[in-house]
């Protein structure tokens, strides 16, 4: 009996420990999307939730790298959009268009991002600020002319399609292409928790907060912002990759400022440094009128007034919580947890009287 | 030619010679988490046995009537469990009385709850009883079967001893082995490396070109020579000269906007110098031109400085803006960052090890995870000298560590100040407006005004210079 109890306690231990591992949260909230994903295959939740779903993920990896360069790196970008689109036509015109093995498309998109990342990176060393978002705003809107006009590799203003998409020589359904983002997602989110939680974010947070104690530490400016822009041009394009094979439609007019606020938004909105607080910005911002609002009678009546709910959300949150949804997060479990002890002492004063 | 060759030599032996001495100072390091960690695991596996032996005899030496000391205080404490609860119930019964009271003075009200109280009463003897037999013999036993459950008793618990104690010992060989095997592995690696940085090192100083003596004299760690630095029309630091010695606590003296901190950003090569140079004796064999390196390089040289308006992380714990400033000694690449490898972690496990002596030298280990947003001035200047500990500093920079701390936090820094001197060994620099603070620690002093050298000397000396005093005074001589 008691060397019973004895085993449970060392398995709930052991079990605690688990839980208590950064990367636990993630992987089963990973495990819940592939059931839900699983659920909807079995009929049991509509497809088009867990389409939004999946195109909310695929924002929301776009949105963790944007805020490794802003909420760690301390550098503002309005230009997600354009690396965002490059990626889609990355896609597109080589294994689309071309017929490129999906491994070779992957390897050029990545140089790509990488070059074009060094290349905004050596920018951001010079201009810094509100100059650097305008300068990489108007880098993204070039990228659109070039999306816009260079029809060869983008199709021109009719839009790409992307459709039999194959990975090593397999077709893949939409239904493979929806767990592959999920695959690709937690990946990303564990490696973001990996970057921050190791001396390269503690570096571009110590660049974040004083350029020249920075340097004095050693850290040095040219690495860690050309690395910064580097890494959150990957996910955009990686982001891009994504949404092609889901959307197998892409057009330049998606890939506008617009795009860039909304990201911006998300970012800010959910709180710049903490990943869970990024994935609920994001979904605020893009999943909210895709999922819940959509089925409000009135929204579906009037289809743009979501975007009037998404601004109050955004105002009444920027108001209160300047830290993010995250802080809205915690001030409620605060709020429960306050409120709990006081309830049990109103109530144990009740019971027992005043005093002990 | 065969000058630049040699040169070229001598600096991949140098290269080579940092590699083993930071492969040999991870291993120095590592060694002592990984015995701890050995030992933690053996003590917790031995924790775990002796509960298991303690569970198996529970239940006999309850039937068996053998009253452990440990079953003795189990039944204490469930007893004493009983009677907290009943204590509360008891006021709960008297505070729903008082409830009743103030409704209605009715005599039948009393009673009633007399009653109840009576019966809680009696309700707690039979708890207590219960619980009290829980843990005694029961009474029809015979004798004889007492005394066959004794016997049964003293041989199981003989039994689970020796199986507890065998468990043990095995445990603790297998922890001392495992021990002994690391140490001995560990000391046959560190005597290795030791041997090749001997090795490489005797090369080095036996190659060593005259030139480096030649610039600066052995003992002389910092030299600063014809320093100049013009800002537009203003020159704020005008032909300066001194040198700092190994070991010592070099202070500069100024009054304000004398250009001590601009002196500070120069040698730290925040500001370009217009004029002159900065020789660092950057080891036996090297002295470095700091005018060729850029900012973020400085350190790695050994030269730490800190800020005089306190900056830090604001959003990392204290520990990790201590990890922050360890930025240098990481060797782990990117990659390694990104999926965290283990030698990653085992870097981190030395880095944090190191930190928490280092707060602990300096009194900061309440503060360990604590944000900084909102701690003392005092407490944030002394974890921006924390900070400078932390990448094995040869000459740390102070840039006004005093100001802003009152006089009993002074006392302590300057005890701290010459603490860290004799502990890691590093030679300080300090610019400081606190004159009782510079005259308590410094061995040499240099004062200056508008960028030009005053005086050099002891503190002794210096406050007998007269061209210090009317600086200061403004005193006609």
């Amino acid at each position: 009996m008691t060397t019973l109890r004895l085993s449970f306690d060392r398995i709930r231990k052991q079990l605690a420990s688990i839980a208590r591992h950064p990367y636990f949260g993630f992987l089963a909230f990973g495990s819940i999307l592939v059931v839900l994903r699983l659920l909807a295959i079995g009929g049991v939740i509509p497809n088009s939730l867990m389409k939004s779903l999946v195109i909310t993920m695929i924002y929301a990896i776009i949105a963790l790298g944007f805020s490794l360069l802003l909420g760690y790196g301390g550098l503002a970008s309005l230009g997600t959009a354009g690396f965002v689109g490059l990626g889609t036509y990355f896609i597109g015109h080589f294994s689309g268009t071309l017929g490129y093995p999906f491994a070779a498309t992957l390897l050029i998109s990545l140089l790509g991002a990488i070059v074009l990342g060094a290349i905004v990176g050596f920018i951001s060393l010079r201009i810094e600020g509100m100059y650097l978002a305008i300068i990489t705003l108007g880098l993204s809107e070039i990228l659109r002319e070039v999306f816009k006009s260079f029809t060869a590799f983008t199709n021109g203003v009719n839009g790409l399609g992307f459709r039999d998409f194959a990975l090593f020589g397999l077709p893949v359904s939409d239904t493979a292409v929806d767990f592959i983002v999920i695959f690709v997602f937690i990946l990303i989110i564990l490696g973001t928790l990996n970057i921050i939680k190791s001396p390269t974010g503690r570096a571009l947070l110590a660049m974040k907060n004083s350029d020249s104690a920075a340097q004095s530490m050693g850290i040095g400016l040219m690495k860690y912002r050309l690395l910064a822009f580097i890494l959150a041009t990957i996910y955009a394009v990686i982001g891009g990759l994504l949404y092609m094979m889901d959307q197998q439609f892409s057009i330049p007019t998606t890939w506008s400022l617009d795009f860039s606020l909304n990201i911006l938004a998300a970012v800010v909105v959910g709180g710049a440094q903490s990943i869970t607080g990024i994935i609920l910005g994001t979904f605020m911002i893009f999943g909210l009128n895709m999922t819940v609002l959509k089925e409000i009678a009135f929204f579906r009546e009037y289809p743009d007034a979501t975007w009037i709910v998404s601004g109050l959300l955004i105002i009444l949150i920027t108001m209160f919580y300047p830290g993010g949804l995250i802080r809205l997060i915690q001030a409620i479990r605060f709020w429960l947890v306050k409120t709990g002890k006081k309830l049990k002492r109103k109530w144990r004063i009740h019971r027992y009287g005043e005093d002990d | 030619m065969a000058k630049m060759i040699d040169s070229l030599l001598q600096g991949f032996r140098l290269h080579r010679l940092n590699r083993l001495r930071d492969q040999r100072s991870f291993l120095e390091n590592y060694l002592p988490i990984l015995v701890k960690a050995i030992r933690d695991r053996e003590a917790r596996r031995t924790a775990l046995w002796n509960e298991r032996a303690e569970a198996a005899l529970r239940g006999p030496a309850i039937l068996a009537d053998i009253a452990t000391p440990a079953l003795a205080a189990e039944k204490q404490a469930a007893l004493a469990k009983i009677e907290e609860r009943y204590r509360w119930r008891f006021k709960a019964l008297a505070q729903s009385k008082k409830r009743a009271l103030e409704r209605s003075a009715d005599p039948a009200v009393e009673t009633t709850f007399a009653h109840r109280a009576e019966e809680l009463e009696s309700r707690k003897r039979q708890t207590l009883t219960k619980c009290a037999l829980r843990f005694e013999t029961p009474l029809e036993r015979s004798q004889s079967d007492l005394a066959a459950a004794k016997e049964a008793y003293r041989l199981k618990s003989e039994a689970v001893q020796a199986k507890a104690e065998k468990r043990l010992t095995l445990e603790k060989a297998k922890a001392d082995r495992s021990v002994a095997a690391k140490t001995a592995s560990y000391e046959s690696k560190i005597a290795l490396l030791g041997n090749k940085i001997e090795a490489v090192r005797g090369v080095l100083i036996a190659r060593r070109s005259a030139d480096a003596d030649s610039m600066m004299p052995e003992d002389v760690l910092l030299s600063v020579r014809n320093l100049s630095m013009r800002f537009g029309g203003l020159l704020a630091v005008d032909n300066l000269s001194f040198d700092v010695r190994k070991g010592e606590i070099f202070g500069l003296i100024g009054p304000n906007g004398a250009g001590k901190t601009t002196i500070f950003n120069c040698i730290t090569r925040f500001y370009r110098a217009t004029a002159g140079e900065m020789l660092y004796r950057k080891n036996a064999v090297e002295v470095i031109r700091l005018n060729d390196y850029p900012v973020h390089d400085i350190i790695r040289q050994g030269i730490v400085r800190t800020f005089q308006n306190v900056e830090l992380v604001w959003e990392l714990s204290i520990l990790d803006n201590l990890l922050v400033a360890a930025h240098t000694v990481y060797r782990t690449g990117f990659f390694g960052q990104l999926f965290h490898t283990p030698k990653l972690r085992r870097e981190e496990e030395v880095m944090r090890a190191k930190a928490f002596s280092v707060l602990n030298t300096l009194g900061l280990l309440p503060y360990a995870f604590a944000i900084p947003y909102g701690l003392p001035y005092g407490i944030l200047k002394k974890i921006e000298l924390a900070r400078t500990l932390m990448a094995h500093p040869r000459l740390i920079i102070l840039d006004e560590p005093a100001a802003g701390l009152n006089d009993k936090e002074t006392e302590e820094l300057a005890v701290l100040i010459k603490k860290i001197r004799d502990d890691y060994h590093a030679t300080i620099f300090l610019v400081e407006h606190d004159m009782g603070l510079v005259m308590d620690v410094c061995d040499t002093i240099c004062a200056i005004s508008f960028g030009k050298k005053l005086a050099l000397g002891t503190p002794a000396e210096i406050q007998a210079d007269k061209l210090v005093r009317s600086a200061y005074l403004g005193e006609e001589s």
